[in-house]
């Protein structure tokens, strides 16, 4: 399998990028760490007469923290995420969601923009990137906008991204203490693997009153694109952390939240008990994080 | 036990320096001058009627050199065993599955040759296909050859002893299912060929096989050349597991292009061709049914298969026979009958994998010697002690084990894994489990009906004297049978190993079989010895007469030679040697009589010292229809325990340890025994846990790569405790026999037996997925409730 021919542009700024795709338009693709799109290419799955990569231009890789949330540009690798002091600490689910992405050789290249804007309903990153609230950073030629993380997935492979911009980060609000999160995936085999189904837990309790204040569930590989578990996280508001609420919330997810489909990784039945088992587990593993936070 | 010098060790592999640098050159680092580069066109649909074909647009082309189609590449049927020839290079009237070869071009650039492919014209008119067993054996279903009504590729028929009466007599009988997943060998290097006529009209074929002598052959036949105009190489290779263990259209068509063109031409399969020509393990589906005395005394085993063949024969002949020839081994078993079908469906065609037809049957019979062993009451291990052959036993099909370590096996793991203390007192979602198993060390005869000698080698002692040079036509494809005959060599001729060098994979060097069926070592092997013995011969002849010593006291040993009585005065000789080398540095003043000089003498009295070796083996096996396949002059067997846990909520099954003992005779070298036997468990734990081909409704893969097709990641592989257990094989070289395939044999069923002692279910069908472990344990939870 040979890649196509295409022209190949490297921008070295943002300005010089965005100039580039309000000119080419849909007629460009953005290339980052490429290990999805490259593929694509050379099974003619994707057609583009010319590629953008983003590699040259330094602002898009950085990890910077501020005062009360943390910046991660669109074309910091997993491997570089994983690595990040701030993310160790304070987003172990995501953490989780960029160490259990492919391999080692994936994770070198691969980065959190590319992985949201492929939008695969499976994709690693993307529960963590819901369950913290993120704000994703779009950017056209002399126009700015910020779209919530839960607005921005429209479908499968499909997000909300104009044919004239460029998401240029995350921004993720630093977690509360008293606050925990988890990530699992489930896959058949234990890397180099695409999830059968994963689900990402945020919980924050009052130790007072010791009730669940805040929480945020989110489903991958369960419905078109990964998906807040709304009724779950209903279910738990309110409630004692405890085993028998996170089953309860478990449940709901399982029952009412998650609408998954048949395919050759998996049947639709196996996912939603798996959705279940592991929002039940994710749960646990977040209070768990949050009594020691 | 005999004292060896240089076998029996941890030598290193003579090829690890060129691959560790990456000088190691694989077929496709080969660039030829005036090169050109070849493409496939493969049917897109799979089964259609070919109603014309239109190669002008292609050939106009600018930087096409040839369009190929059957017109060119006749209409010659070749395969694998020749009473079941049912392929021709490329398609003529019609195409039986996605993939089926049409037309090749040959062009200046790939691109182009791609691009030329795209091209061709064909007229096709599709025709209903049909997928699955069910479908190809219904009544009035379309049909693939003519020549196979009910797309029937295949049956075997086969009873010893009498089942039915056996039966009747026994106090347990269990019958079972089992199915498996159509497998793909997942070997590193895709094939790849270059085909080179030079101007004599010698054709050079330099290709990724495992089997050059076959391939000479085959391409011999089909392109009408006399075997000796072909010349077949074999570069390094990165493995095979039996997928290349025959010539493919590939080949033949970059032979047939190079032909066409006076050119040299290469061609090289993509990922997706490799799984779209496929050719490694068939779907099984198996029903046996095992009967035992209450005292755990197995008595008889009625065993149906069917297997899944895809649209040709390709090794399926065999495999059928292969299927139901190797199960009643290990254990000493009166009565066994055996009915096979292999049945054509328009998918690509299965072959040979690692363990050729026999894995999935092993893996559901040593699940109902488990099943048995529970319901008496005894240990698992006890009951196959009990009821195992012993050396020099013969199976009731006429397999001799005339060395059989299988007890010091089953007593190995037991005490390597610590059975005694864990089997029995395990907590729910933790298992362990074990399982026997062997493998031919070598068919007893080859592919076609030939007395042709299975090996020849050839060594040669250089002029000067001091290296020994080695070659032989087997294949080296990543097992180490390079470095294992470099050291029979140098055992034999009694010089260290680094005074060997050794060529191989060449039909010029003269016949070997190739790596195939576990082979090489001890077939190969024997010749090597064989021909390391004239050698020394030759040597010891000259020195017994220039020294008036007797021959038989005479002896090479580290490079030295020794005299069984006084050391006569050898002056003389050294002398004579040292004339030969004024101005030489180096020159020999040790006590002892050197095999340089030796060798040199020898030499300076007759020329070139040529020793030729070869081997094959005597008559082996029944009188019975069939009864050839599975014959072998060695078994070489294997136990293994394996640990897991389940997670009883998700299905989600980890394998935490392999403990696996394997008897293969006399280790030639330690490490690459206990290579082959990890790579086993390796490729084992892939088809028991996650590996499958998969097709959509229309006949094609949808998992044709490395990404969706899952073999076992490093993640994945649990420690391996690797016991190499020794037993002295009477027909091996120095008592050596097979560890490549054989060992494949226990996983699966050990990993089965852990996750039924662990999570109380009998899963019959692989791979244990988390969902299907899920939903086995959630029907044994429902059938518990009730």
């Amino acid at each position: 399998m040979l890649l196509p021919m295409f022209e190949f542009h490297e921008p070295l700024s943002i300005e010089e990028a965005l100039e580039l795709k309000k000119k080419l338009g849909q007629n460009a693709r953005i290339l980052a760490g490429g290990t999805d799109l490259l593929v694509h290419l050379k099974k003619k799955l994707v057609k583009t007469d010319n590629l953008i990569s983003l590699s040259r231009i330094k602002a898009l890789s950085l990890i910077t923290e501020q005062k009360d949330s943390i910046f991660i540009g669109a074309c910091a690798t997993m491997a570089q995420i994983s690595r990040s002091p701030v993310i160790a600490k304070k987003f172990t689910a995501l953490k989780s969601g960029c160490d259990n992405l492919g391999n080692h050789l994936i994770r070198n290249r691969a980065t959190i923009g590319g992985n949201a804007c492929n939008a695969s309903p499976a994709g690693d990153t993307l529960p963590a990137l819901l369950i913290y609230d993120s704000v994703a950073l779009l950017e056209s030629y002399g126009k700015k906008r910020e779209i919530p993380i839960a607005d921005f997935f429209t479908g499968p492979g499909k997000s909300c991204i104009q044919p004239d911009e460029i998401l240029t980060g995350f921004r993720l609000p630093i977690p509360t203490d008293h606050s925990g999160a988890h990530y699992i995936q489930l896959g058949k085999r234990k890397s180099s693997e695409i999830n059968v189904v994963n689900v990402a837990s945020f919980l924050e309790y009052d130790p007072g009153t010791k009730k669940v204040i805040t929480t945020r569930i989110a489903l991958g590989s369960v419905a078109a694109t990964p998906i807040r578990a709304a009724r779950a996280e209903a279910a738990l508001l309110g409630q004692a952390p405890e085993e028998a609420s996170f089953f309860a919330a478990a449940e709901m997810a399982r029952r009412e939240d998650c609408r998954p489909i048949d395919d050759f990784r998996g049947t639709a039945g196996y996912r939603q008990a798996m959705v279940g088992v592991l929002t039940k587990r994710t749960l646990a593993t977040a209070y768990e994080r949050a009594k020691g936070a | 036990m005999k004292e060896f010098d240089i076998i029996s060790t941890r030598a290193h592999r003579i090829d690890t320096p060129d691959k560790a640098t990456g000088q190691a050159v694989f077929t496709d680092d080969i660039t030829r001058p005036g090169m050109l580069y070849g493409a496939l066109l493969q049917s897109p649909h799979a089964h259609a009627r070919i109603l014309s074909i239109d190669t002008s647009k292609a050939k106009a082309l600018a930087g096409v050199k040839s369009v190929i189609t059957h017109e060119q590449a006749g209409h010659i049927k070749y395969g694998v065993s020749p009473a079941r020839y049912d392929e021709t290079v490329f398609a003529i009237d019609k195409v039986r599955y996605i993939g089926d070869e049409i037309a090749a071009v040959a062009a200046v650039t790939l691109e182009i040759a791609l691009a030329a492919v795209e091209l061709i014209e064909v007229e096709y008119e599709i025709l209903p296909a049909v997928f699955t067993l069910e479908e190809a054996l219904k009544e009035g279903a379309p049909q693939l050859h003519e020549t196979s009504p009910g797309n029937l590729c295949a049956e075997v028929h086969q009873e010893f002893g009498d089942v039915a009466a056996a039966l009747k007599e026994c106090d347990i009988i269990k019958t079972s299912t089992m199915k498996n997943k159509r497998q793909d060998g997942a070997f590193i290097e895709m094939q790849g060929c270059i085909a080179e006529f030079d101007n004599r009209g010698v054709l050079t074929l330099v290709s990724s096989t495992q089997v050059p002598h076959y391939v000479q052959r085959t391409v011999a036949m089909v392109l009408g050349m006399d075997v000796g105009m072909v010349r077949v190489k074999k570069p390094y290779v990165g493995a095979g597991f039996g997928i290349k263990a025959a010539a493919n259209p590939m080949e033949l068509a970059c032979c047939i292009l190079a032909r066409e063109t006076r050119k040299p031409v290469k061609m090289n399969f993509t990922r997706k061709q490799v799984f779209m020509y496929a050719r490694a393990r068939h779907q099984f589906s198996h029903t046996i049914t095992t009967g035992a005395k209450k005292d755990g005394t197995l008595m008889a085993i009625k065993h149906e298969c069917w297997l899944d063949g895809g649209a040709y024969t390709s090794f399926g002949i065999a495999t059928v026979y292969y299927t139901g020839s190797l199960l009643g081994g290990p254990y000493k078993i009166a009565n066994m009958s055996y009915d096979g079908y292999r049945v054509y469906n328009n998918k690509p065609t299965c072959g040979a994998q690692r363990g050729h037809g026999a894995v999935i049957a092993r893996a559901l019979f040593e699940q109902q010697v488990d099943m048995i062993a529970e319901e008496i009451g005894m240990d698992p291990m006890e009951l196959r002690i009990k009821n195992m052959m012993d050396t020099g036993d013969t199976t009731c099909n006429d397999l001799n084990m005339s060395s059989f370590g299988m007890s010091e096996c089953i007593e190995a793991v037991r005490k390597g894994s610590d059975w005694d203390k864990k089997k029995g007192n395990m907590p729910t979602g933790k298992g362990i489990g074990m399982a026997c198993g062997f493998f031919v060390s070598g068919a007893g005869y080859p592919i076609y009906r030939s007395d042709t000698y299975h090996g020849t080698v050839i060594v040669k002692l250089t002029e000067d004297g001091g290296t020994a040079l080695v070659y032989t036509a087997s294949a080296e494809i990543g097992q180490g049978s390079d470095t294992a005959f470099a050291m029979i060599a140098a055992e034999a001729l009694g010089i260290p190993l680094d005074h060997v060098r050794l060529a191989s994979g060449d039909t010029d060097m003269g016949v070997d079989l190739g790596a195939y069926s576990s082979r090489q070592t001890l077939m190969t092997g024997h010749a090597t010895k064989d021909a390391a013995d004239h050698a020394k011969a030759q040597v010891l002849e000259v020195l017994a007469e220039q020294l008036s010593v007797p021959l038989k006291e005479l002896d090479i040993k580290n490079g030295f030679i020794t005299f069984a009585g006084d050391t006569p005065d050898f002056s003389a000789l050294r002398t004579r040697y040292i004339k030969e080398h004024r101005g030489w540095i180096d020159n020999p003043d040790s006590e002892h009589l050197t095999f340089k000089e030796a060798s040199r003498i020898a030499f300076l009295e007759k020329g070139s010292i040529v020793g030729t070796g070869k081997y094959k083996p005597h008559n082996l096996g029944g009188k019975f229809k069939g009864a050839a396949v599975g014959t072998s002059p060695a078994y070489g067997c294997s136990a293994q325990v394996a640990e897991v846990t389940v997670d009883m909520e998700t299905g989600q099954v980890t394998i935490d340890s392999i403990t696996d003992a394997h008897d293969c005779g006399k280790a030639i070298n330690l490490t690459s025994v206990e290579g082959q036997m990890e790579g086993s468990v390796s490729m084992g734990i892939g088809e028991a846990m996650h590996e499958e081909v998969i097709f959509n409704d229309k006949g094609q893969v949808l998992n044709a790569d490395l990404a969706e097709y899952k073999i076992v990641t490093s993640m994945d592989m649990p420690r391996i405790k690797a016991i190499v257990v020794e037993s002295d094989e009477p027909n091996g070289p120095y008592g050596a026999k097979e560890v490549g395939e054989g060992a494949i044999m226990p996983t699966i069923p050990a990993i089965l037996n852990a996750v039924y002692n662990a999570a109380g279910v009998r899963i019959n069908e692989l791979p244990l997925t988390p969902e299907r472990v899920y939903f086995a344990i959630q029907d044994y939870k429902d059938r518990m409730a009730k």
